[in-house]
């Protein structure tokens, strides 16, 4: 059996197979990415936040594009090559292709980890400042958490004096992390009193752990088995129980609905009781002494003597002050709360004035004070451009983002203008890949400052969850990376086992280069929309 | 009846043309081959179908007996611990009951239908059909199972999680699913995420199948196999490639959006402000958009609806006209109209959505083009209708399904007309009518099609006929339950039921019996059709046995085919050795006509297969 026009088209398509498939695949790529442009398009026009406009360094993009149209026509030379029956030379563009994807992927990963670790935060008030979390050295020496890693996690702390399990739901490296805290702040988390349970049909209570154990896993586990035994064994007493009342209630009322009769009946627990075991659905341990826990905020629900994990556990303690202590921070942004006010029909910059941070911030006042004063001299500067209107308006104006943001390269302006370090050309130009240059730019620049926790309205890295737009941000780049990726690797394979098939068949090969051509074209294609719609726009 | 099939009954599968044995694994599990791919899919599907039917069955419990504990009878499957967590007292509770029907329109539709339709049918008749010795891309055939099964596996698997399976409704609309099993730590092992993650590898399938499949119908015709002599059944499965292809990537990309909101915390679909009674105010950054989700998902969701449907229009044409031995009526506008089915199909999605409030203009255009959609549709059933007119009909097993299809897919179809209309369907819109109406379409509608074509190519498949008793005793009850299921489903959605309540209107019964409440004393008159309605599924499903012991028995004891073309048939598939080997055709034939030549009056026999040689026509040639 030999499927036909693998390798020759056929004539009145013209086409081999595998071409026909690649456009169809090419289709189906092109809804799939047509659907998140889509989702762009509609979670921008519906947007109730600033949109975060032209926020990405166009520079690495820029040259991504470039790097991307580069190997689109060097693929094309390296099927040519294979047409030509020119081995040698496709090598060398395909070598070249492969090398431009690896340029795109690292530019495209340098872009990430300076997002993925830069810090925002939105207060209660819609204000937003951005930076890097850390908390102050001591002696010269940064603060170390239990592990011996700088702090640079933003934690809540409680003074935890008790903890309560729910015996199913507890996840285990959750409990292994709290022992290792307990182990470094000198505590220990033990059984508060005996748990004793009924484990057989008509027994008396037996104690499965006694007062004091130490918390483990295993133990644990110990009591969830004794729990789920209990619960599976009464729900088939329970069960047939009930049932045993519906047959009576529906034979004492034959001419009734279910419906009607459903109120009156009941298990008959008093029948019901002497036959159940014990279900242990929450353990409690005590921590003696009480001592310092740290959680992931995304992981708590704090309150103030009694949180509560995810899986159930609650703590018992004081919520300690657990601030967001910021190292740097490298930008203010009014937009957020701005936009509110106008909402509100508040002028934005009373709003502002009157906004927790400028009341609390010595260094976020002078800022604003000074930006006031940039953007004077902006509109100053954008009415002497293009004039005003017959009502004495200015034409053109700063826009939103103009007007309440307070971006890193301002404060590094504002730091020059007051007489501080200026950067080398060549540092400067690093800037706009890895972002502002903390180090040599100093402190003062780049202040620190600590947020209470109460004040904290949503924050995040700037990571998908910081807002729709870095969300849709990663998934496309995401998306469109993994395709680099993938056509990457099929053109790689080629370029390195291609020779076997070169010498049996290079028509077959030159075809699929051509396949895998025709989807780098696609993956180019793709950034080409890429690139407009998330930099520059 | 003269024959001209190419050889003679019983020839022995195993032919001269392969060699080479290839092995239990290879030939059994992991094949190339389209046909036993078309198998392992129907099998697959239908397993998944009948776990699908299950989950109902205990939903209608719920409906038609609240409070009551589920009896032993339907119970026994899980084990006792599972009840403990799932069920209270042995009752269905509302999680359990969410999570049921989520599971059950899921399974139903991306497990059961699309797979037994397109995957099943499609790859065994397809490629036999168009005279091709296999699919394009054999190997790109077996992943797009692999891949199927695997995605199921992932979905069904989740009802052992802790958190349980998906419960937010087979549409998964956000931020109710955003926000169910939030509680669980993991978030890869919630089965929220996991219905997620099955959906994509279900997609990835359906788009390896599709591509493969039109790549296949285009290339790899047969010598004479022009567009207008296809079989309908190969322009259906050419439009459900094309709806496969470009409607599934935009569920693709909103399921990888609904995927980031719940590992990465991103709110594509989450709202400001969102609070809620466990959470309070949520820790996201809000500024999504859930009407997006919708969009995306009905973008999909209605081309799904014709990737359900158009299977079945597929197999029950190729046996109307075997059955009443004349062609197929107005096959050109058929083909036509599928065409027109297919690209209306994009255009219709918003009318799911009438009630989120788009606003009149927008409305009023997916208003119209799904009144518009209706013209095809209505132009094929039709014309299947008018096939039927001065046949002589035969009434095979596959004929009385086929015969039961069309008004049976016919009420399926008009009682959507009301929900087309904006101002009906505010109304009608989450009540039971549109279960009703949904439900017509595919169980009675697309389910009996598939009846229709596992009777027609079974012999094909196994060289044997299935019993015509077994089939008596599966066809009458379950035409009569599936009315006894489904119609009362109208009544009621007219009267008010909505399609979620778990006790069946019981909740409301007990606040609407002294007070008067927004539907008056209805819901008293109508809930007792609950227990009618259920007692016909349960009814319904005893008498399925009779058709898995006919499929599974028939295999070995039917009785044998008499020769290669036992419906004197004329499309391709029916010059093929019985059952075909691997490579199909023993020589590769050659297409000189349409499909449908029956009761030629310039030939002897009524029949007139494509790939008989013009010479061997008795009269002659009048063109």
């Amino acid at each position: 059996m030999e499927i036909p026009y693998v390798v020759t088209p056929r004539k009145d398509t013209g086409l081999f197979n595998s071409k026909i498939a690649i456009w169809l695949f090419l289709a189906s790529e092109v809804m799939l990415f047509g659907g998140f442009f889509s989702a762009y398009v509609f979670l921008r026009l519906g947007a109730d936040f600033p949109w975060p406009e032209r926020t990405l360094p166009v520079l690495p993009g820029l040259i991504n594009t470039f790097v991307l149209i580069g190997s689109s026509v060097t693929v094309v030379f390296a099927w040519a090559s294979l047409k030509l029956r020119d081995w040698r030379k496709f090598q060398i563009f395909m070598g070249i292709t492969v090398f431009c994807a690896l340029i795109f992927m690292v530019l495209k990963g340098v872009e990430y980890n300076v997002k993925l670790h830069h810090q925002a935060l939105r207060l209660k008030d819609y204000s937003v400042i951005e930076g890097h979390l850390g908390y102050e050295t001591e002696d010269d020496k940064p603060v170390l958490d239990h592990k011996g890693n700088k702090i640079e996690e933003n934690l809540i702390n409680v003074e935890t004096s008790k903890l309560t399990f729910n015996t199913v739901r507890f996840h285990k490296p959750w409990v292994e992390e709290l022992l290792t805290q307990a182990e470094h702040r000198h505590s220990k988390i033990v059984l508060t009193a005996d748990v004793s349970a009924i484990t057989r049909e008509g027994q008396a209570a037996e104690v499965i752990a006694k007062a004091g154990e130490p918390l483990s896993i295993e133990l644990l586990n110990r009591i969830q088995k004794t729990h789920l035994a209990a619960r599976s064994h009464n729900g088939v007493i329970r069960t047939a129980a009930l049932r045993d009342e519906w047959k009576k209630a529906k034979a004492a009322n034959p001419d009734k609905r279910g419906w009607q009769i459903a109120d009156g009946v009941n298990i008959d627990m008093a029948v019901v009781t002497p036959q159940l075991l014990s279900e242990i659905s929450t353990v409690a341990f005590t921590v003696d002494p009480s001592a310092h826990f740290d959680f992931h905020p995304r992981d708590i629900k704090p309150a103030a003597t009694q949180s509560r994990l995810r899986d159930d556990t609650v703590i018992d303690g004081k919520l300690l002050d657990s601030p967001m202590v910021f190292h740097h921070v490298d930008a203010i942004d009014f937009q957020h709360l701005a936009m509110k006010a106008e909402e509100k029909g508040i002028d934005p910059e009373v709003a502002i004035e009157n906004s927790w941070l400028i009341k609390n911030s010595p260094f976020a006042k002078q800022a604003w004070e000074w930006h006031q004063g940039e953007v004077a001299k902006l509109k100053a500067q954008l009415l002497k451009d293009y004039g005003a209107d017959k009502d004495g308006k200015a034409i053109r104006f700063p826009t939103h983002k103009e007007l309440y943001r307070i971006g890193w390269k301002d404060f590094a302006e504002k730091a020059e203008d007051e007489g501080r370090a200026k950067l080398a050309p060549a540092d400067a130009f690093k800037e706009e890949f890895f972002g502002p240059n903390y180090e040599a730019r100093g402190d003062e620049t780049f202040p620190g400052f600590s947020v209470p926790r109460e004040q904290v309205g949503f924050e995040s890295k700037f990571t998908p969850a910081w807002n729709p737009y870095y969300a849709i941000y990663f998934t496309i780049t995401g998306l469109h990376g993994l395709h680099v990726i993938g056509g990457a690797l099929v053109l790689a394979y080629y370029l390195f086992f291609g020779r076997k098939m070169y010498l049996s068949n290079p028509e077959w090969l030159a075809n699929r280069v051509e396949i895998g051509g025709l989807f780098w074209h696609f993956v180019d294609l793709v950034w080409i929309f890429v690139f407009p719609i998330l930099y520059l726009m | 009846m003269s024959s001209h099939a190419t050889s003679p009954a019983g020839h022995d599968a195993h032919h001269e043309d392969h060699h080479h044995d290839p092995g239990f694994l290879r030939k059994w599990v992991f094949s190339t081959d389209h046909k036993m791919i078309g198998i392992q899919y129907g099998i697959t599907a239908m397993c998944f179908l009948a776990f699908g039917f299950y989950l109902m069955m205990v939903m209608r419990w719920s409906i038609a007996f609240p409070h009551q504990p589920l009896p032993e009878w339907m119970s026994w499957v899980f084990t006792d611990g599972w009840k403990a967590r799932w069920l209270q007292d042995g009752k269905v509770t509302g999680e359990t009951y969410n999570m049921f029907g989520a599971m059950h329109g899921t399974i139903m539709v991306f497990l059961g239908i699309v797979p037994l339709g397109f995957g099943a049918f499609g790859n065994y008749v397809t490629p036999l059909q168009i005279g091709a010795v296999d699919m394009a891309f054999p190997r790109l055939n077996m992943a797009s199972y692999w891949v199927y099964f695997l995605g199921g596996i992932i979905m069904c698997s989740s009802f052992f999680l802790e958190s349980g399976s998906a419960k937010s409704g087979w549409t998964n609309y956000s931020p109710l699913a955003g926000f169910a099993d939030g509680q669980i730590v993991n978030q890869w092992l919630a089965g929220q995420t996991q219905w997620l993650l099955g959906l994509v590898l279900l997609i990835t399938s359906s788009l390896l199948g599709s591509v493969n499949f039109i790549t296949t119908i285009i290339n790899l015709r047969v010598r004479g196999m022009t567009w207008m002599r296809m079989p309908f059944f190969v322009w259906s499965m050419l439009v459900t490639g094309f709806l496969l292809l470009l409607a599934f990537p935009p569920l693709e990309a909103a399921g990888i959006m609904q995927l980031m909101d719940r590992v990465a915390h991103s709110s594509f679909f989450m709202p400001s402000g969102l609070f809620t009674k466990t959470e309070g105010l949520a820790n996201l950054s809000g500024g999504g958009s859930p009407l997006l989700f919708q969009h995306l998902f009905w973008f999909l969701g209605h081309p799904e609806v014709y990737v359900l449907l158009l299977p079945a229009f597929a197999c029950v044409s190729e046996i109307i006209p075997a059955n009443t031995r004349k062609p197929l009526w107005g096959y050109k506008s058929m083909v036509y109209s599928v065409l027109v089915l297919g690209f209306l199909s994009f255009v219709v999605w918003a009318h799911h959505m009438y009630m989120t409030g788009m606003g009149a203009a927008v409305s009023t255009f997916f208003q119209t083009t799904t009144v518009l959609i209706s013209v095809p549709s209505v132009v094929i059933i039709t014309a299947m209708l008018i096939s039927l007119w001065g046949g002589s009909i035969r009434f095979t097993p596959p004929m009385m399904w086929a015969c039961a299809f069309i008004p049976m897919f016919g009420i399926g179809g008009l009682t959507g007309l009301p929900l087309a209309f904006n101002l009906a369907d505010l109304h009608l819109h989450d009540t039971y009518y549109v279960i009703g109406h949904f439900h017509y379409v595919v169980a009675p509608g697309i389910l009996f099609g598939f009846f229709a074509g596992v009777l027609h190519w079974y012999p094909k498949i196994t060289g044997r006929y299935m019993s015509k008793t077994l089939n008596h005793l599966h066809f009458w009850p379950s035409l009569i339950c599936m009315n006894l299921i489904f119609f009362p489903m109208l009544v009621q959605g007219m009267a008010g039921f909505h399609r979620r309540w778990y006790n069946g209107g019981d909740a409301y019964l007990s606040k609407a019996q002294d007070s008067v409440n927004i539907f008056g004393n209805t819901v008293v008159q109508h809930i007792d059709m609950n227990i009618i309605m259920s007692m016909g599924a349960w009814t319904m499903a005893f008498f399925q046995i009779f058709f898995i012991i006919n499929l599974f028995t028939s295999w070995k004891f039917g009785k044998k085919v008499e020769n290669d073309n036992p419906w004197d048939a004329t499309t391709l598939e029916w010059a093929t050795p019985t059952p075909p080997g691997h490579g199909n055709f023993l020589v590769e034939p050659v297409t000189y006509r349409g499909p449908y030549e029956y009761s030629r009056p310039d030939c002897d026999s009524d029949f007139l297969p494509q790939w008989i040689e013009p010479k061997h026509l008795e009269a002659p040639d009048k063109h």
